[in-house]
């Protein structure tokens, strides 16, 4: 689905990720963890087609394609979702024209049937439901004045209803407590699938607690520095990143 | 003196016997002192502080000035969005073309007083709002010149408690070239109500001057809902101003959507003289090319216990300029105001340009005041986010756009107008688009 060969890349004019190699298949989820700082932010900026990222060298190719050309939006029809750590509030457009725009957006270019009204209502509240995300919330403007735990929950909404082949998700347990963590996780969960491949970005092991991985990798100063299964999660917790510190 | 002024010297000279209620002697000898006085100072410039980043003079030089022919033809209303706006609505029409009303394709409400200005002008409330002064700013000038000059226009009066049944609806066509002079009056009495739509809208005309003046007098309690659309040809210029003198516990609620002409300035002057009354002072603004806009407003609380509030929003386009002049001035004995002014505008593009200059002028002690400008460009970090979940660049600047004019749209106090103005905003970014495709 996803495979990285020795990328690297410049931000701001200084090179911030070093020569990644990753390989991730459909039906996978990956963690990667790592210290703050080590880039897990700028690979999935990257990955998500953010301005500003400069591909000095590697390749990202995306279900046997060149990812890098793609547009951001491009990318997003084409199925890469990014939940972001710090999801952005976007004052007077409500929650609701967000979502059925951008559904609507990805089906018309997934050369689905875009749908109206009705049918789009019944299916954000089906999928709203098991997230806590309450009406009153979708009224609201996107993000503006949401806590740290609906803005996550929303996140994971968006996640749902676009149906992503590869979704990467930036620290999403930040800042959330346990009972909001296990909504999320759930979400997430949900979602797994054969066809769809996972990158859980996280700088604790609480997270991968819930949506257990099938392959481990940590980051740092822009590499990858080590691959292992889920049992590497668990150490990390126990030796901290101190080996690896930034 | 230049030549746009020169020529309305003359204009004055040669029309004098022949403008609307010529027959009044206190008009005439009105229109002979505005004239003596415009002359003397001829059009504002740059220099007078209140008009500092307008040039009414240099676009007046490329305008067409000498008076637009009385139209006595039928006209067929053009299809324009500006007008088609307030469509959804059950209202009264009144068509006026150059400025005179054209009675046979209106819909006068019956029961009230709503008569054309030469009709209206022998009436002493009439005479009244013609000599009020609303503020002694440097617009003086300019609404001598409308005084000595007035030809058509519309005079409301509403008697005391009289609820007007349906929004008037004032379809302002320039039907030819030239310039129209006209003069609105609102009269209405105490606790009288009424919702007004005005469209300023191109009928044929390409090159032409639309100097309009209305003043306003609401009596106690009274209320009055003002919603204005201006989408005047590429080629025009635009400059209204509105006074408003509000009455103990008056309501006023005036909203100005900017779209069209060369260059536009809408000065609004609102004096409160009775306790306890509101002013709402609103509009929102869409230019691109090389247009010009101008939202001017004075705000005067010489009461006590009034509210204003005023938001402008802007959005320019390409090497459009904006101008926000706004102040509210609180005087001595006018204890709990509150006042408050914001301007803000989006700048689409590098050429564009937005000058704003808010003040406050606060004499008392007791009061809440605030103002405020700001200046921005689309927000990168919002339009990648919305971009991320598959919104195509042009949608998503829309939504950024569409959100940003909200927020003035907000303002309306009218559901139906309130979703016509959406509309409007949405075709002028759909043209945007096309162009530039
Ligand atoms: N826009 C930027 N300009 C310059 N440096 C940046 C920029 N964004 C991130 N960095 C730097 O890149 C490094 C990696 O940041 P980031 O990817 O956010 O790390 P992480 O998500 O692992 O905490 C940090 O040293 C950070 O300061
Ligand atoms: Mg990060």
């Amino acid at each position: 689905m996803l495979e990285i060969k020795n990328l690297h890349v410049k931000v701001g004019g200084k090179e911030i990720l070093q020569g990644i190699d990753l390989t991730v298949n459909a039906g996978e989820v990956h963690a990667i963890m790592g210290p703050n700082g080590s880039g897990k932010s700028t690979l999935s900026y990257l990955l998500s087609g953010r301005e500003g990222y400069e591909v000095t060298k590697g390749s990202v190719t995306y279900k046997g394609q060149d990812l890098l050309p793609l547009s951001v939006d491009q990318r997003a029809a084409a199925g890469v979702f990014l939940a972001f750590q710090y999801p952005i509030e976007i004052p007077g457009v409500t929650t609701m024209t967000f979502l059925k725009t951008a559904l609507n957006s990805v089906r018309k270019a997934r050369g689905e049937e875009e749908l109206d009204a009705p049918r789009f209502l019944k299916l954000v509240r089906e999928k709203a439901k098991p997230l806590n995300v309450a009406d009153d919330m979708l009224k609201r403007a996107l993000n503006v004045g949401f806590s740290g735990g609906e803005k996550k929950r929303a996140e994971i909404l968006q996640m749902s209803l676009l149906e992503p082949t590869l979704a990467i998700l930036d620290e999403t347990d930040s800042g959330l407590d346990i009972d909001a963590l296990k909504v999320v996780a759930d979400g997430v969960n949900a979602l797994r699938s054969p066809e769809r491949a996972m990158i859980v970005i996280t700088h604790y092991q609480r997270l991968l607690d819930y949506i257990v991985p099938d392959v481990v990798h940590v980051l740092s100063k822009g590499k990858i520095v080590r691959t292992g299964g889920k049992e590497l999660a668990g150490e990390l917790e126990r030796t901290g990143y101190a080996e690896f510190a930034a | 003196m230049t030549d746009a002024a020169k020529t309305f010297v003359e204009t004055y000279e040669r029309e004098r016997g022949s403008l609307p209620a010529s027959g009044l002697v206190w008009l005439s000898a009105r229109r002979d002192a505005a004239m003596k006085e415009f002359a003397a100072s001829g059009l504002p410039h740059r220099r007078l502080e209140d008009w500092r980043y307008t040039d009414l003079a240099r676009a007046l030089e490329k305008a067409s000035v000498v008076s637009a022919p009385l139209h006595k033809g039928d006209v067929a209303l053009p299809d324009a969005t500006a007008i088609n706006v307030f469509g959804a609505v059950d209202r009264h029409v009144v068509v006026f073309v150059n400025g005179v009303m054209q009675t046979k394709i209106s819909d006068l409400p019956s029961g009230v007083t709503v008569v054309s200005l030469s009709d209206a002008l022998s009436a002493d409330w009439a005479k009244t709002l013609v000599e009020t002064r609303v503020s002694d700013a440097q617009a003086a000038n300019v609404t001598a010149l409308n005084l000595a000059l007035m030809r058509g226009g519309l005079a409301l009066h509403l008697a005391k408690g009289v609820k007007l049944d349906k929004p008037l609806h004032l379809i302002h066509l320039a039907g030819d070239d030239g310039a129209s002079h006209r003069r609105n009056l609102v009269r209405l009495d105490d606790g009288a109500e009424a919702v007004i739509y005005e469209s300023y809208v191109s009928a044929g005309a390409t090159n032409y001057f639309d100097d309009v003046v209305t003043n306003v007098s609401l009596g106690a309690e009274a209320r009055l809902t003002h919603i204005k659309v201006q989408d005047e040809a590429a080629g025009a210029v635009h400059l209204a101003t509105l006074t408003a003198a509000l009455a103990a516990k008056s309501y006023f609620s005036s909203f100005t959507m900017t779209l069209g002409s060369a260059l536009s300035r809408n000065q609004t002057f609102v004096r409160f003289d009775g306790e306890g009354a509101q002013a709402h002072v609103n509009g929102a603004t869409a230019l691109r090319g090389r247009q010009h806009g101008d939202q001017f407003c004075i705000v005067d609380h010489a009461v006590p216990s009034c509210t204003s509030a005023t938001l402008y929003r802007t959005v320019l386009d390409d090497a459009s300029t904006g101008v926000f002049q706004g102040k509210v001035i609180v005087r001595p004995y006018a204890q709990k105001t509150d006042g408050r002014q914001m301007s803000n505008a989006l700048l689409l593009s590098r050429d564009a340009a937005m000058n704003a200059k808010p003040e406050l002028e606060i004499y008392a002690d007791d009061v809440q005041c605030a103002h405020g400008s700001t200046i921005g460009e689309l927000n990168r970090e919002a339009l990648f986010y919305l971009r991320s979940r598959g919104i195509d660049e042009q949608s998503a600047r829309q939504l950024l756009i569409s959100a940003f004019l909200d927020e003035a749209f907000e303002t309306v106090p009218d559901d139906a107008a309130r979703e016509g103005l959406r509309a409007l905003a949405a075709d002028w970014f759909r043209l945007a688009l096309k162009e530039d495709a």
